[in-house]
């Protein structure tokens, strides 16, 4: 991987990062959220998570004939079923390897 | 105000139960970093400079596939948005800190230091017990953080392959997700994220994440738009 390429992208991915985390503990003062902005911003794990594990999950070829390949997706729709009832990452997370183990 | 020690060493106690899930998360960071050609400097480099796993893995990923510099930062950026709610949440905590003290605390702002302040805030009776109650929380996040990636990177995949711990990733980013699905709204427009993902999965310039979120985002806004008058959640900035 190229030098200059790494820590062209890396370095400005980190600075951008942690304005964003000094937002609004630096600026709080100036940055008056309005009642929707607010709103808004408590949709934005729901935008950001699942974007990134729905592809991971379903373009994964796993090796269960009886599921074409596909016990990742069934393990995860549990896992999520899980996590409503008990909201732990933990107890999730276990749920979705455990049922994976059993299906592959 | 209780002594700072004893505050900081219950924000330990209170962060434990989380670290078991981002052992998997760290040991896969170090040894997608690994097996990617990052050198160990490179990897602790990232590790550091960045401190936000979700976006450093789907960073070595877009490196991976010779993804623009442009699109990666882009990338990274969007999906740590979410740091600017965490910032909002504890801002007033830090207020009236000095500067220094403010720029560690931003720096050490995670999902699972965040989470935890969230669940615990309420059994302090001063501000100033829940800032040392952070430090040690997020102190110790971040040791664990790092070690867990050294594990990964110098062994590899530890675990025995029948445990498929890289789907641990997945996982541990619906975990995360799940408690803040607050009404259904919030699920309506995780389900869109979830189908749109799928669905642009191949845009050229691995532009699907970008994408997906900017809908999701639109989304959000005309669902608050026609929202009747309700109650919002404070966030005292």
């Amino acid at each position: 991987m190229g030098n200059s390429y790494f820590w062209g992208t890396i370095i400005p991915l980190g600075i951008g990062t942690l304005l964003i985390r000094m937002s609004f503990i630096f600026f709080g003062k100036h940055l008056k959220l309005s009642e929707k902005s607010q709103k808004l911003f408590s949709y934005i794990p729901a935008a950001v998570f699942p974007a990134m594990f729905a592809p991971m999950t379903f373009f994964y070829q796993g090796s269960s004939e009886a599921l074409l390949g596909k016990e990742r997706v069934l393990a995860m729709l549990f896992a999520i079923g899980v996590s409503f009832k008990t909201k732990s990452l933990l107890i999730s997370i276990l749920a979705g390897l455990i049922l994976v183990y059993f299906l592959k | 105000m209780k002594a700072k020690k004893d505050l900081a060493l219950y924000g330990v106690k209170a962060m434990l139960p989380i670290i078991p899930g981002l052992i998997p998360f760290g040991v896969i960071m170090g040894s997608t970093a690994a097996t990617n050609g990052l050198s160990f400097f490179e990897t602790m480099g990232l590790n550091t400079v960045v401190f936000a796993g979700a976006s450093q893995l789907a960073s070595l990923d877009l490196m991976g596939k010779n993804s623009e510099s442009l699109i990666i930062i882009l990338t990274g950026l969007i999906i740590n948005l979410r740091f600017a709610l965490y910032s909002a949440a504890s801002s007033p905590y830090f207020k009236k800190l000095p500067n220094l003290f403010k720029l560690m605390m931003s720096y050490l702002l995670t999902d699972q230091s965040y989470a935890v302040m969230t669940t615990h805030e309420d059994e302090f009776s001063s501000k100033n017990d829940v800032i040392y109650f952070c430090v040690g929380a997020s102190l110790f996040m971040a040791v664990c953080w790092h070690l867990c990636v050294v594990l990964g990177f110098v062994f590899g995949n530890i675990v025995p392959s029948e445990i498929s711990l890289d789907f641990a990733v997945p996982l541990s980013f619906m975990a995360l997700t799940i408690p803040t699905l607050r009404s259904a709204k919030h699920i309506a427009v995780a389900c869109i994220s979830m189908v749109l993902s799928i669905c642009f999965y191949k845009l050229p310039f691995n532009l699907g994440l970008i994408v997906t979120v900017a809908i999701c985002i639109i989304v959000a806004s005309i669902f608050i738009n026609k929202d009747p008058k309700q109650k919002s959640e404070v966030v005292d900035g």
